[in-house]
């Protein structure tokens, strides 16, 4: 038996989580990731108001809360039958645009920087026990300037989901029908300055930045290889003009890219501490074997990596590898591809007023949505019955890079990321931090519960 | 040990707990203090899980030590109390994993002031939202000392960051009685809203989107006490209601349960 590292909190990311890592001879043979934290969404949503579930479900996630409105808000119109305008589907995205801008820049800067970059000015980010940092002076402070000026971008972002959807984190705007906002001249051309202020710092510092650090660490292109399996539901994939479109649904296993098949996906709860019965699945810390709340969700039982290097992949534009440097620069490549997207979509606005109706609840009624977010493909199952919800599920993107292993004995692909990685100095093993990251991890919206009932056709509870 | 240069600079531990962390982006949003002048010139943040640099035992070294200084004790989040708190799990120290109930309590204990942040901290919120799977609770309710509560879902940077700056500067600023800062909280949403002339009118709007007063729909802007129709959010450009969206009573205890349906026609 090696060495057991076992590294709680993972720091720098969105909630609780854990890694223990076995290490033989400075190679990491055995990995758990554990995420510690449950609160069970699906049956508080149970019973609830239908139309609410946008402005519910969106507090499961701080810094992706947008993500939610938007899935709910297109499973509510899935279930209810409601068009959405072009006009209205372009400012939702762009919405959800400034989402991701706002996440990537916060991702790349203050959350997966300072593990590679000394940030001395900020004595909490400062103080690590490590010290393999790599960086001449100069070009280190360099890019410390750049994390303390990302911190204005990263906020300017939101100033831009604001504008159009009244505030965030917790979104007002995104709602049943498109938006609610009432476009004019002048919030367009707020919008517009907002996204260019941005993009002038995304095009220079921060392509600029990746490209150094991928330089300074370039083992990193050897550590942190998962299966080589993607997927995506899809974003910015409603219109047929290329300069407004990225990537539509679809996965890709061993090589081969398939179309997406919803019916494929499945949920295991082995390693996960829920007992399963015929009705529910209820918590059991206790459960012999179990290490994590996180599910097991598969496709065709492979194990899938979602994200922005998933989504680059499938659309062939990235194809140097899936390592834990590849990821970060995929993320920082897709920061500017969507600066470009939301650009474009912002000058095709028209100034209408707003569109929203007052939306009448069926007695039932069932919708689906699936769409892609910034950490990847995000689910929501809504079951209306007696015009209220009585099944709601949720399937998000840290599901399915989280995963525990499934019956099998298969990793999860944050976990088969770190096996076969090399720790350089097993005094400091630095690395595991950086590979975790790498996938941008958020487990408040990782945990969740799902019933097998009625309504969520898609989902087989496995085990 | 945690040294502390400036004077007038205290340490401050922000503890995420049984939530969604936007509490902490909201912070980040703070603009003018901005985060870069908030921590180095109102506090001295030793423990934050999102932002700090350690990870691991070192980064709850950091939690400890602080204890045996003084400071603040920011909590974002509720407090799962399912399983003796473990359903949230902040630390494995050493071997033993220190849930959010266990770090709340011991640190709550020597802080020389405690912060709710956000309305999950403060009532519960919807991490506690029926029939709350894992038995939330507020700060105040597991503790007996008096908590600053700063609900709002998300809170606002601006009523963290003045309340920290009060805290260090003047000392407790003055509370309601459910310890809710009157500078920020002190009045209802409707007394100051922007569309509170429709409301003497008698023009009221029947659906999102539109012009009026939605106390039609649903506002709970008179029942919710804060100070966004003044302040507003994000670079202060805007409001859910500047939105065309009522008011959710996001703020207020018994949100969300008491406060739903969020809209009706």
């Amino acid at each position: 038996m090696g060495k057991i590292i076992t590294i709680d909190p993972v720091t720098r990311i969105s909630g609780f989580l854990e890694i223990q890592a076995e290490v033989e001879e400075n190679i990491i043979v055995k990995a758990n990731a554990s995420g510690l934290l449950f609160r069970g969404f699906e049956k508080m949503l149970k019973g609830r108001p239908p139309l609410d579930a946008i402005f519910f479900t969106e507090r499961i996630c701080g810094i992706c809360s947008t993500a939610h409105a938007f899935a709910s808000a297109v499973a509510l119109e899935d279930a209810l039958k409601i068009p959405v305008r072009i006009n209205d589907r372009y400012i939702r995205d762009i919405i959800h645009g400034f989402e991701f801008i706002q996440n990537h820049l916060r991702h790349f800067y203050i959350l997966t920087l300072p593990s590679y970059v000394k940030i001395t000015s900020l004595k909490l980010v400062a103080d690590q026990d490590y010290s393999d940092f790599r960086l001449p002076e100069e070009i280190n402070n360099k890019i410390e300037e750049h994390y303390l000026k990302s911190i204005e971008f990263s906020r300017l972002a939101h100033e831009g989901a604001a504008i159009l959807g009244g505030k965030t984190p917790h979104n007002h705007g995104i709602f049943v029908g498109g938006v609610t906002v009432i476009m004019d001249a002048y919030k367009l051309e707020k919008v517009k300055a907002i996204i260019n202020n941005i993009k002038a710092f995304v095009s220079t510092a921060m392509l600029e930045d990746v490209g150094i650090i991928s330089e300074y660490y370039s083992d990193y292109f050897e550590k942190g290889k998962s299966y080589p399996n993607f997927m995506s539901f899809g974003t910015f994939n409603s219109y047929e003009e290329k300069d407004i479109s990225y990537v539509g649904a679809g996965v890709m296993i061993n090589g081969t890219r398939y179309p997406l098949n919803a019916e494929k996906i499945t949920e295991q709860v082995q390693y996960s501490w829920f007992n399963n019965n015929q009705v529910t699945e209820e918590v059991n810390i206790n459960k012999p074997d179990a290490y994590s709340f996180i599910k097991t969700p598969r496709y065709e039982n492979y194990p899938m990596e979602v994200g922005p290097l998933a989504r680059l992949i499938l659309t062939g534009e990235y194809t140097n590898g899936n390592s834990c440097m590849d990821r970060i620069i995929a993320r920082v490549l897709e920061t500017n591809k969507i600066l470009n997207i939301i650009e474009n979509l912002a000058d095709r606005l028209e100034l209408l007023p707003s569109s929203q109706s007052a939306y009448q609840i069926p007695q039932s009624a069932y919708g689906v949505a699936l769409v892609d977010t910034t950490r990847g493909a995000l689910g929501h199952w809504i079951q209306i019955d007696n015009q209220v919800i009585n099944h709601y599920n949720i399937i998000t993107p840290s599901v399915w890079n989280l995963s525990p292993k499934d019956v099998d004995g298969s990793p999860g692909i944050v976990e088969r990321a770190l096996i076969g990685s090399t720790i350089n100095n097993i005094k400091e093993p630095i690395e595991i931090g950086r590979i975790v990251r790498a996938f941008d991890p958020c487990i408040s919206c990782a945990t969740h519960l799902i019933g097998k009932d009625k309504g969520v056709h898609v989902v087989e509870v496995l085990v | 040990m945690i040294d502390d240069k400036s004077k007038n600079k205290m340490n401050a531990i922000w503890l995420e707990a049984t939530g969604c962390s936007g509490n902490m982006i909201s912070f980040l949003n703070s603009e003018n203090p901005g985060l870069y002048q908030i921590l180095t010139n109102i506090i001295n943040l030793t423990y934050n899980n999102t932002l700090m640099g350690a990870e691991g035992d070192y980064a709850f070294e950091k939690f400890l030590e602080t204890l045996e200084t003084e400071f603040i004790l920011l909590v974002d989040g509720a407090i799962s109390v399912k399983d003796n708190g473990q359903y949230t799990i902040v630390a494995n120290y050493k071997g033993k994993k220190i849930t959010a109930l266990e770090a709340v309590k011991m640190a709550a204990e020597k802080a020389k002031y405690v912060i709710a942040v956000g309305t999950c901290a403060s009532y519960g919120g919807i991490s506690a939202a029926r029939p709350n799977p894992s038995e939330s609770k507020s700060l105040q309710d597991i503790l007996t000392r008096l908590v600053i509560r700063l609900p709002g879902c998300p809170c606002h940077p601006d009523w963290v960051v003045g309340t920290l700056a009060h805290l260090v500067g003047y000392g407790v600023p003055e509370l309601d009685e459910e310890g809710r800062p009157l500078i920020f909280y002190g009045v209802t949403i409707h007394d100051n809203c922007t569309r509170r002339g429709f409301f003497e009118r008698g023009i009221f709007a029947s659906k999102f989107g539109e012009e009026g007063c939605m106390i039609r729909l649903g506002c709970r802007g008179p029942i919710t006490q804060t100070d966004c129709p003044r302040r507003k959010w994000n670079g202060y450009v805007n409001w859910p209601i500047g939105a065309n969206t009522n008011c959710i009573g996001c703020a207020q205890p018994g949100f969300p349960d008491g406060t739903e349906p969020f809209v009706r026609y």
